[in-house]
């Protein structure tokens, strides 16, 4: 035995906490997490009072606040609590700064409360200020996120694709404020002092407002709306899938080139997305066609993983996900038909830009985030509660915390609740969009059963003592459970070199 | 005489689980080697994935356990990637219990 094995013998009475040396403590994501499921329940309720946010043209306060609850509220708290505990663990690397992070969620809380209900009662400035706030902690997060990455000891398409989300969810708010600027009148500045850098700051700001005016505005909002959507979502469960589908599912990538192609192109077909859109340029559909190419690369590379599982049967968690990113290909035709420069600006294509709207945001991002909740949300709690008594005490795996009666009702009662509200909102009916949107509310409620169910275990831990280990020779034999032989329980791969 | 064995230190390690696949580390083929010194135990295992959420928990789970044994006042588990674990590792038991297919 080496000098420093010996040295790393442990000891019972100085046995380290098993805490992982990854991961931030479980407060924070769970924070974020828990702010995000509120968000969700307002917004769904919010829907089912007034279905005719759907029933009608989207450029409206209402639309816009409800959109901002679901993208800030609800996907954005999640997602951003999701990878300050994941990105560490899955790129085997520590998260920056801990205390920046939890700066960020109070930026992040104050931001888009703020945001969501100024833009309800149509306060531009405000939602500017606001807005503000909600920047300074995105720009937070992304410095943390950035130099969490720097530290990344093997980079890997994961990685790639998370720098990439950085980039345009910076760019997505960045963008958002500029559109803010050139839609409020800014003249706050008549009672502040006429030195100094105020003066500055409020002329540059109608100077940007200026300039936002040359765009449409509706065109301007829409390339905002894709610089979020597909920038910093889509990419992350692209990019995201590459390394938790193999790890859930017991499976490996299977061309790195085929995923770091969809990577790129998914990158470029954004860009290029992003300017046509604002320039209202009739090569929309091009790049429309380059995002999906990137999607269909995603689709035959997750097909691929999914092929090669060793793991056959799949868990309600990654159905959800699974659906979800089978509803990314309709969406992306949808996207290509309503890119098309022959399209009649009618009613009809208004609502099916709603319907659009509607299923990525609920149908693809919402569903894909539901799916990994309840492998995150488990975790969470199983990290903070039973990590420390493993080996101790008998633990319930990860499984045992929720039910899955409830899981896979929720599945259905969501994907009900999807198809009844975009089909009520392609025919502008204000009683069927409500009827999806209660069915939506049902998925909502079991999902808080299930969370509630799992928050349990926080304060009313369920351990039991470890029973004595069987006299091997008496043992059962476990063939006897299965009716097959038993392998040895020592690995038949000889050790080539300890790590 | 020393009573601690490998059978005994195998049976101990199956009190100890992976979460998320609910299976003990044991029947999951985790397991590459066990070696007792007097009453130091040494156990070289490995987990399904590098980066896996749970590496700390499982790997100080496994130390706590076989810190519970009678016999054993020291105990060791170092976590190694090569050879990458593989489905075939497991058990019979540990697929079953998986819903891993035969090999």
């Amino acid at each position: 035995m080496s000098a420093d094995l010996k040295s790393s013998l442990v000891n019972p009475a100085v046995s380290k906490p098993p805490l992982g040396t990854h991961a931030p403590s479980v407060a924070l994501p769970l924070g974020f997490v828990l702010s995000g499921l509120l968000s969700l329940g307002f917004g769904v309720g919010w829907l089912v009072l007034r279905p005719s946010l759907l029933a009608t043209y989207h450029y409206n306060q209402y639309v816009i606040a409800l959109t901002h609850l679901f993208v800030l509220g609800w996907i954005s708290s999640v997602v951003m609590g999701a990878m300050y505990q994941l990105v560490p663990v899955a790129l085997e690397t520590k998260l920056y700064s801990e205390k920046l992070a939890r700066v960020q969620f109070a930026c992040h809380l104050v931001g888009f409360v703020g945001m969501v209900w100024m833009f309800r009662v149509w306060n531009m400035k405000q939602v500017g200020h606001f807005g503000c706030v909600l920047g300074l902690g995105v720009a937070l997060f992304v410095y943390n996120i950035a130099r969490t990455l720097r530290r990344v000891p093997k980079w890997n398409v994961t990685a790639t694709a998370v720098a990439a989300a950085l980039f345009w969810i910076g760019f997505t708010v960045t963008a958002g404020l500029c559109v803010a600027a050139g839609k409020c009148a800014y003249d706050s500045n008549t009672g502040f002092a006429t030195e100094g850098g105020v003066p500055l700051v409020v002329d540059g700001l109608r100077a940007l407002g200026a300039f936002m005016a040359r765009f449409d505005a509706i065109s301007a909002m829409h390339a905002h709306a894709h610089l979020g959507g597909v920038g910093f979502f889509t990419m992350l469960i692209v990019g995201v899938s590459y390394k938790l589908i193999p790890m859930f599912t017991l499976s490996e990538l299977r061309s790195k080139t085929r995923a770091t192609a969809s990577i790129v192109l998914l990158n470029i077909g954004l860009a290029g997305s992003f300017t046509t859109i604002l320039l209202r340029s009739p090569w929309k559909p091009a790049f429309a066609l380059v995002v999906m190419t990137a999607l269909g690369l995603y689709g035959w590379e997750l097909a691929a993983i999914l092929n090669a599982r060793k793991r056959r049967s799949l868990d309600w968690g990654i159905k959800y996900f699974l659906t979800a990113v089978v509803l990314l290909f309709p969406l992306s035709g949808l996207a290509v038909v309503l890119a098309w420069p022959g399209l009649p600006l009618n009613t009809f294509t208004g609502q099916l830009e709603n319907v659009y709207g509607f299923l990525g945001l609920v149908g693809v991002v919402s569903l894909a985030i539901l799916g990994m909740l309840y492998k995150i949300i488990p975790f969470l709690v199983w990290f903070g509660r039973y990590s420390p008594h493993i080996g101790r005490a008998k633990v319930p795996a990860l499984a045992d915390l929720y039910s899955t009666r409830l899981q896979a009702f929720g599945y259905w009662s969501f994907l009900a609740g999807l198809g009844v509200t975009c089909a009520a909102t392609l025919v502008s009916s204000e009683a069927f969009v409500r009827m999806g949107a209660i069915l939506l509310a049902l998925a909502v409620a079991t999902l808080a059963l299930n969370v509630g169910a799992m928050l349990t275990h926080l304060i009313k831990p369920r351990l039991e003592p470890l029973g004595a280990p069987s006299n091997p020779a008496k043992s059962t034999n476990r063939s006897e459970l299965t009716g097959a032989k038993t392998a040895s329980p020592l690995s038949p791969s000889p050790i080539s070199k300890p790590a | 005489m020393n009573t601690i064995t490998q059978p005994l230190i195998l049976e101990t390690l199956r009190q100890v689980i992976d979460p998320e696949l609910g299976c003990n580390i044991v029947d999951l083929g985790l397991i590459y080697s066990v070696t007792i010194d007097g009453t130091n135990a040494r156990v070289i295992m490995t987990l399904t994935t590098p980066g896996c959420p749970m590496h700390d928990s499982i790997r100080f789970g496994a130390e706590a356990a076989l810190l519970g044994l009678e016999g054993v006042e020291r105990a060791e588990v170092e976590v190694v990637w090569d050879p990458p674990w593989h489905p075939s590792m497991m058990t019979e038991f540990g697929r079953a219990a998986t819903g891993v297919g035969s090999y």
